[in-house]
């Protein structure tokens, strides 16, 4: 099931958070557990057995390991959870990438396995690896209600699209946790505006980079292409961070907190930057359990550039089985690995807009890399943006035309200037700036919400770029 | 204490309309036909424990909610007004033209090289074996290029006929291009419908006379009969604005003569425009009788001429203008019609001018001889 469709608005939602508020306080798991595995079996009746095999599986394992705390075999059992889940990951989402590099290489012609990507599986599987690293490490306690792990898993707000929750960041709520109404109205909103970016400015923008990715590259002028990928650029941004603040905004809405996973990644002025503010969940998650455990930085600069290449090689196939996606990892290897040998201290000399032109450009070009699966096709449209099918043309022309207002609106939606706005009103002092912010908190919502809805019917399409993870 | 209140106000300001909009669509029954986006609706999918595991149950569910959901129109139309303040100039594949204009859109990559070979081989086949006359009528965003958005992209129909004209020959080709440039000030084209209007149909029927040399009946086209006032056609549909509407025009001549229409060999009419469509969305139905397979018009004229047109909807406003110069038209949608093209025209062409009369768009899409 999709957030953004008539079926979770007008059903789901209103079913589900009826039972929830109206159950009694030990039952509220209960009904988010029905719930969420209603709502992920929805998408996928028959892989939902798998992920209830993952939790299962986790859960005995975090018993296990407290069993046998402090001896060989609570090792042994981390081992073992980390290599089933990563067994599961690997062979329902890598398989027939390896199975392709391995008949290239070798020449062989293994037939590929085909099998559908079961939903959030990189995202589940990530969620219950880091509990029992957790538990092993003693950072967290050992969950021995089956139900309130159940929950912790399978939670359908950020079950199939992240943030990658820390079982120690809802550790504590899982079992107590209170809501009150400025909480929901708070989440409320946030996922009114979640749901705002991913339909109107996400599944919009969209359409243009669909367009212009569909064209014959070696023909289309530089306009053209520039104007595609920063519509590839936006789309992502709003459809992945969209769905975060949906995710944020429902779990709030229950009591939960989760944590922020973009930080308007756009207004970047290093690389080091981006990534402290694009899905920081993940970059949270590998620092934590690979950048560190392999020494980070603590092991003198060469060893710690060589955990950057590890780290940004499994963050860029994380993304999707694809040489592609490895390729777009390690060029922000290299990149972080510059600034932080000498290009950093350079960037930081120099007036922020220039930091920030240098990181859009390299963010677009590591784009055109994450979006274009081939080298024919990647190699096509660098070219393309450097002028080989021309500067101008009517074609860039006409498409710029039909977009600039949507552009406009999404570069200075992915700038914090809306939410400085906001606060500004509402700690103005002044009655009309109050007044304005009160007024704007509870009608504007509501208007999203209706130009979403708007959105949805009219489209019979409505695909979430990281739907497959 | 004001905190609360005011998160309250959001919270049910949010609440109600979510429940409001979830009970007003459960409790609707489903539509069956949409009107405005002339389709079927989805309907409730059957439930099987096999379409279930599939996943192709919870799809056509989802498809279903979506379709069937309360007050469909209206939520389209108001995506539709976002478009527009976002300066969208093209909404639905229909531009969004300068002076009221609706012009439908046909990009370039749509006709490959490959469809047009195709196309135009077995049109030259036709020709050759039936010695057919062929007149393909440009769209108005090929005549009308001033009304389009600026840059916008659209199918460049005079290379497109200039072949045409090559493969078929000299002697078989209409141009109707030229006829309709050459007046492309006037109001040739509907402004919400992708037909041309029965000014335009006439002076392709000029350029139709001029080329088989026949002398053209004298209509007069200051004094056509209008129709209607409020026709919002085809292209109107597809972008579900507020718009201003088109007038139907016809030459009152054409109602005067005598003829019997027979629709598929069953229906007879009198008339050859059919006035209960008037009353209907489908306004341009009005020019005999929207679409059949095969048309049979009887003039009673005493020209011994008879016409067989292999056509599209274009000729529906075309064919009355002709009729002076036939005895018996015959007029074919193959669109309608599952036989073999080549069967039809034994039986009923041997001794017909034949014409083929489609606008380029419908030709490369629809034309097919077999």
């Amino acid at each position: 099931m999709v957030f953004s469709s008539v079926l979770f608005l007008f059903r789901f939602l209103p079913v589900f958070f009826i039972c929830y508020y109206v159950a009694p306080g030990r039952m509220k798991n209960f009904i988010l557990l029905l719930g969420s595995l209603f709502f992920y079996a929805w998408g996928e009746p028959v892989y939902v057995l798998l992920m209830l095999f993952s939790t299962l599986s986790d859960y005995v394992h975090g018993r296990l390991i407290e069993k046998y705390r402090g001896g060989g075999r609570a090792k042994l059992f981390l081992v073992s959870s980390v290599l089933i889940n990563l067994l599961v990951l690997c062979f329902f989402k890598y398989a027939d990438f390896l199975i392709q590099t391995v008949n290239v290489l070798f020449g062989t012609s293994i037939p590929p396995l085909n099998l559908p990507l079961p939903i959030g599986i990189s995202f589940y599987t990530f969620q219950t690896m880091s509990y029992t690293i957790d538990v092993y490490r003693g950072e967290a306690e050992v969950q021995r209600n089956l139900l309130d792990f159940g929950v912790f898993v399978t939670m359908f707000p950020q079950l199939i699209a992240g943030p990658i929750v820390k079982y120690r960041d809802v550790e504590e709520r899982l079992h107590n946790r209170s809501v009150d109404i400025c909480t929901v109205s708070c989440g409320m909103k946030r996922f009114c505006v979640g749901l705002a970016k991913k339909v109107l400015i996400a599944n919009n923008i969209g359409e243009l980079w669909s367009e212009i990715s569909g064209m014959n590259l070696g023909e289309i002028s530089a306009l053209t292409a520039w104007l595609g990928i920063l519509a590839f650029a936006f789309q992502i941004y709003f459809d992945f961070s969209g769905y975060s603040d949906m995710a944020i905004g429902l779990g709030k809405m229950m009591g939960f907190y989760f944590p922020e996973n973009f930080n308007y990644p756009y207004i970047s002025a290093s690389v080091t930057e981006f990534w402290r503010r694009w899905h920081i969940s993940l970059g949270s998650w590998f620092r934590e359990y690979v950048y560190i455990p392999l020494g980070g930085n603590r092991k003198g600069l060469p060893r710690q550039l060589v955990n950057i290449f590890i780290v940004w090689m499994l963050t860029g196939i994380w993304h999707g089985a694809g040489w592609n996606f490895l390729l777009w990892g390690l060029w922000f290897a290299f990149f972080l690995s510059l600034e932080k040998l000498f290009l950093g201290k350079i960037l930081s000399g120099l007036p922020r807009a220039a930091g920030i032109l240098y990181n859009s450009l390299l963010v677009l070009v590591g784009w055109v890399l994450f979006a274009l699966e081939t080298p024919e096709q990647i190699w096509g449209y660098l070219k393309a943006m450097a002028g080989a099918g021309g500067v101008l043309d009517s074609q860039g022309l006409y498409l710029g035309r039909q977009y600039i207002v949507l552009f406009a609106l999404a570069a200075v939606a992915a700038t914090p200037l809306f939410t400085r706005l906001v606060k500004q009103l509402e700690h103005s002092g002044t009655g009309l700036g109050i007044g304005v912010y009160r007024l704007g908190e509870k009608v504007i919502p509501v208007i999203l919400l209706i130009l979403a809805v708007a959105g949805i019917v009219d489209a019979s399409y409505n695909p979430f770029l990281y739907f497959r993870f | 204490m004001g905190e609360k209140i005011n998160a309250f106000i959001t919270v049910m300001l949010l609440s109600v309309f979510i429940l409001i909009f979830t009970a007003a669509d459960v409790t609707e029954e489903d539509k069956v036909f949409s009107e405005t986006e002339n389709r079927l609706l989805a309907s409730r999918p059957e439930f099987s424990v096999e379409s279930l595991v599939r996943g192709s149950f919870t799809q056509d569910y989802e498809t279903y909610v979506t379709d069937q959901f309360v007050s469909r129109d209206k939520w389209i139309s108001i995506k539709t007004r976002m478009d527009v303040l976002l300066q969208k100039q093209e909404i639905g594949g229909v531009y969004l033209g300068k002076d009221g204009y609706l012009l439908e859109q046909h990009l370039p990559e749509s006709y490959p090289q490959a469809t047009i070979e195709k196309r135009l081989e077995l049109l030259e086949r036709l020709v050759e074996d039936w010695n057919a006359d062929v007149m393909l009528v440009p769209t108005a965003d090929n005549i009308l290029t001033d009304k389009l958005p600026g840059n916008a992209p659209y199918f460049q129909q005079r290379v497109f006929l200039e072949e045409a004209e090559k493969r078929v020959g000299r002697e078989h080709y209409v141009d109707a291009f030229s006829a309709l440039k050459e007046h492309s000030r006037e109001e040739i084209y509907y402004r919400t419908d992708h037909h041309w209007t029965s000014l335009g149909a006439y002076y392709g029927y000029l350029a139709w006379a001029d080329f088989t040399g026949e002398r053209s009946y004298p209509y007069d086209t200051d004094a056509m009969v209008l129709a209607s006032t409020d026709f919002l056609g085809t292209l109107h549909s597809k972008i579900n604005l507020e718009w201003e509407s088109d007038s139907i025009y016809y030459f009152g001549e054409t109602a005067e003569m005598p003829v019997t229409v027979t629709y598929d060999l069953q229906k007879t009419a009198h008339s050859l425009y059919e006035e209960s469509y008037l009353n209907t969305k489908n306004k341009y139905g009005f020019f005999l009788d929207d679409n059949h397979a095969l048309v049979e018009i009887n003039t009673g004229n005493q020209t011994g001429k008879t016409l067989f047109i292999i056509k599209d909807s274009y000729a529906n406003c075309f064919v009355p203008l002709l009729l002076p110069h036939y005895d018996t038209v015959y007029m074919l949608d193959l669109r309608y019609y599952n036989g073999r093209l080549y069967q039809l025209l034994e039986q009923y062409a041997t001794e017909a001018d034949i014409l083929v009369l489609y606008n380029c768009i419908h030709f490369l899409e629809d034309f097919v001889y077999a």
